[in-house]
């Protein structure tokens, strides 16, 4: 029964079709209605929260960025954000790369002290890190902020790249140690390149959660000028009023470097994803 | 070139020792084959030679000089992997070129060694690949050619074509036998194949439990193997062995008899183990032949009842069971066999293709 087939098989389909677009609304409506409160004044949001642009008023980005700070805000936050991925990326995938390659005494035991820190939520550790800071002078600067995160993303960032780096074949190596390369320069020249996919994964992973840090940034900055972005998006919320639209406004200045950041990754974020399911 | 001698090399495991005793004397431009079941040792034997592994106890060295605690990238080796190791980032240019690069050669040499050695090889319109892009067989001559560039002392291959499809193992095959008589380079190249052995090796090493069991030409090792081992190893279908009890003694003389066969003196050993007892016979199944019409003077009849007929075309291999014999019995006969499963006949085979071993010891027992 061809024509029974079709049928079954387009309706197949439509469900499919139907349930994707319905997951799609679901994910990306917030985030359209945001955008589209962005270009939208607060007193129109108010009057009508889930109509659509009468006017665009792209002038609110540029608000954002002279008069309300947006522009240190934003500076702080990718000073502070790329300097601890750079930082966690390098040590971690050093660390991965020792602890996956070389079995030493204690090696086992080093690795699962790292892990473990993995489960503590930040919350436990915040004010020991606050204290820590200000003893060291640290509290309320940008490189103080940088160590906390680079700490913080630390584990997670050795945790995946050891687990890919150890899938790479043994023989990669040993054909290197043979072509007259030290471990140093196989890190650089082997472990590094063939484990970019997990490095790239790494990367987005920490960028997103660093560049939406509130927590850490809220506690150990204090000073205006210092501030990253979310604290910025803060400042529209008073005691009395929102000004949700300035909020939305400055919400999509932030999220701009997430997706560029995921667009230039993204298909090594796959390919360290889905790495080892198939040979 | 260089020659290798591995003096009572062995390596340990925690408590096992994986290999014990390797006494091997490797000579300039020889291609020597470590052959062996799984787990025999002969892998780590190569592994020790390149530098990968350290030797537990004995001395290496190759062209006199010890090499037991200089690097692997200090003993002027390269070797070939059997999953090839080619660095995926790089083309096949920069694949070749990467161990070069290293020892600091000029770019213009490196360019001239990359090209002659792909010329060579066959690489020229390939490289500019990535290995991904490149089939198995490309990818193993690519991995051949980043050990030829370096124009080492001692190439070392580990089972560098058991990933290649038959075919294709056979013409890489013949590649790397040409590759050897035209470098004239000493090779140690590590098969559990015995095809590969007897085809490529001036010389075989045979190893079981991480010890020698049988040095020498192929050929040698094939028509006269040190044990019941090496025996069963080499050849396919393996070589029979068939427990006997040969001695007899009859009115104070001694003679000997298999399958109701007195055996002449001369192709029997002067002494056996133990009154004749637990000894092992020992026939190749080519040098078996169907005797329906009777036995020629001199051979040994047996006979046998057929149990599976296998018709290869060029010849027919044979399984058939004797009597009293737990062990069956294989023979390759030729394609125009006729024999069929439940038939019942003769099979002979000459005096001197008998090879003797002690059952007890697996030892051969020289006649």
């Amino acid at each position: 029964m061809p024509s029974g087939n079709f049928a079954i098989r387009t309706l197949k389909s439509a469900a499919l079709f139907g349930a994707a677009a319905l997951y799609t609304v679901y994910t990306a409506g917030p985030i359209a209605w945001i955008a589209s409160m962005s270009l939208r004044a607060t007193p129109d949001i108010v009057r009508a929260p889930y109509a659509l642009p009468e006017s665009f008023r792209f002038d609110k980005f540029v608000a954002a960025w002279t008069t309300s700070n947006y522009g240190v805000y934003f500076w702080n936050s990718a000073a502070v954000v790329c300097a601890a991925v750079a930082i966690a990326t390098i040590v971690g995938a050093m660390a991965a790369h020792g602890l996956a390659r070389h079995r030493f005494p204690g090696s086992r035991y080093i690795g699962l002290a790292i892990f473990s820190t993995i489960v503590f939520p930040p919350q436990i550790t915040i004010i020991a890190l606050f204290q820590v800071l200000v003893d060291y002078g640290l509290f309320d600067t940008l490189a103080g902020l940088t160590l906390v995160y680079v700490a913080i993303q630390l584990p997670l960032t050795i945790y995946l790249l050891e687990a890919f780096f150890a899938r790479i074949p043994e023989a990669l190596y040993e054909a290197a140690r043979i072509d007259g390369y030290g471990d140093w320069e196989i890190f650089w020249r082997i472990t590094l390149p063939v484990g970019f996919p997990a490095i790239a994964t790494t990367i987005i992973l920490n960028f997103i959660q660093l560049w939406n840090d509130f927590l850490y940034a809220v506690v150990l900055i204090a000073d205006d000028d210092r501030r990253t972005l979310p604290l910025g998006i803060q400042k529209f919320m008073g005691d009395q009023m929102e000004d949700i639209g300035m909020i939305a406004t400055g919400m999509m200045i932030a999220v701009v470097p997430v997706i560029v950041v995921y667009a230039f990754f993204s298909e090594r974020l796959i390919q360290g994803m889905t790495a080892g399911a198939v040979k | 070139m260089a020659n290798v001698e591995l003096v009572g090399l062995g390596k340990r495991f925690g408590a096992t020792m994986a290999v014990s005793g390797v006494d091997l004397t490797i000579g300039h431009g020889e291609f020597m084959v470590l052959l062996g079941p799984s787990g025999c040792g002969k892998s780590t034997t190569l592994r020790m030679i390149a530098g990968l592994e350290p030797i537990s106890e004995g001395t290496l060295r190759i062209d006199g000089r010890e090499m037991n605690r200089v690097p692997a990238k200090d003993r002027d080796i390269a070797m070939v992997f059997q999953s090839y190791a080619l660095y995926p980032h790089m083309s096949v240019r920069e694949n070749m070129a990467f161990g070069l690069r290293r020892r600091s050669f000029a770019r213009a040499e490196i360019e001239r060694r990359v090209t002659s050695a792909a010329g060579i090889l066959g690489l020229d319109a390939l490289l500019d690949r990535k290995p991904h892009a490149l089939s198995g067989g490309q990818r193993q001559r690519v991995a051949v050619g980043r050990a030829i560039v370096r124009e080492p002392k001692v190439f070392l291959f580990d089972e560098p074509l058991s990933n290649l499809d038959a075919a294709l193992r056979v013409s890489m095959r013949a590649e790397l036998i040409a590759l050897h008589r035209r470098l004239g380079c000493t090779i140690v190249y590590v098969t559990h194949d015995q095809v590969e052995a007897m085809t490529m090796g001036t010389r075989i090493c045979v190893m079981r439990g991480g010890r020698v069991e049988q040095i020498g030409k192929p050929i040698e090792v094939y028509r006269r193997p040190a044990n019941a081992f090496v025996a069963r190893f080499l050849g396919n279908p393996p070589m029979n062995l068939l427990p006997v009890h040969p001695a007899r003694r009859e009115g104070g003389r001694t003679s000997t008899l298999v399958f109701g066969n007195t055996i002449a003196k001369g192709t029997v050993p002067p002494h056996w183990p133990a009154d004749g007892k637990n000894v092992l016979l020992g026939v190749r199944p080519e040098d078996i032949e169907h005797a329906p019409q009777g036995v020629p003077d001199g051979r040994i009849a047996i006979q046998v009842k057929i149990e599976t007929v296998e018709s290869l075309g060029a010849e027919t291999i044979i399984g058939a069971s004797i009597a009293g014999v737990p062990t069956p019995l294989v023979a390759r006969l030729g394609r125009d066999c006729v024999l069929a499963p439940g038939d019942e006949t003769s099979f002979a085979f000459a005096p001197s293709a008998i090879h003797w071993f002690d059952g007890s010891s697996d030892g051969r027992l020289v006649a």
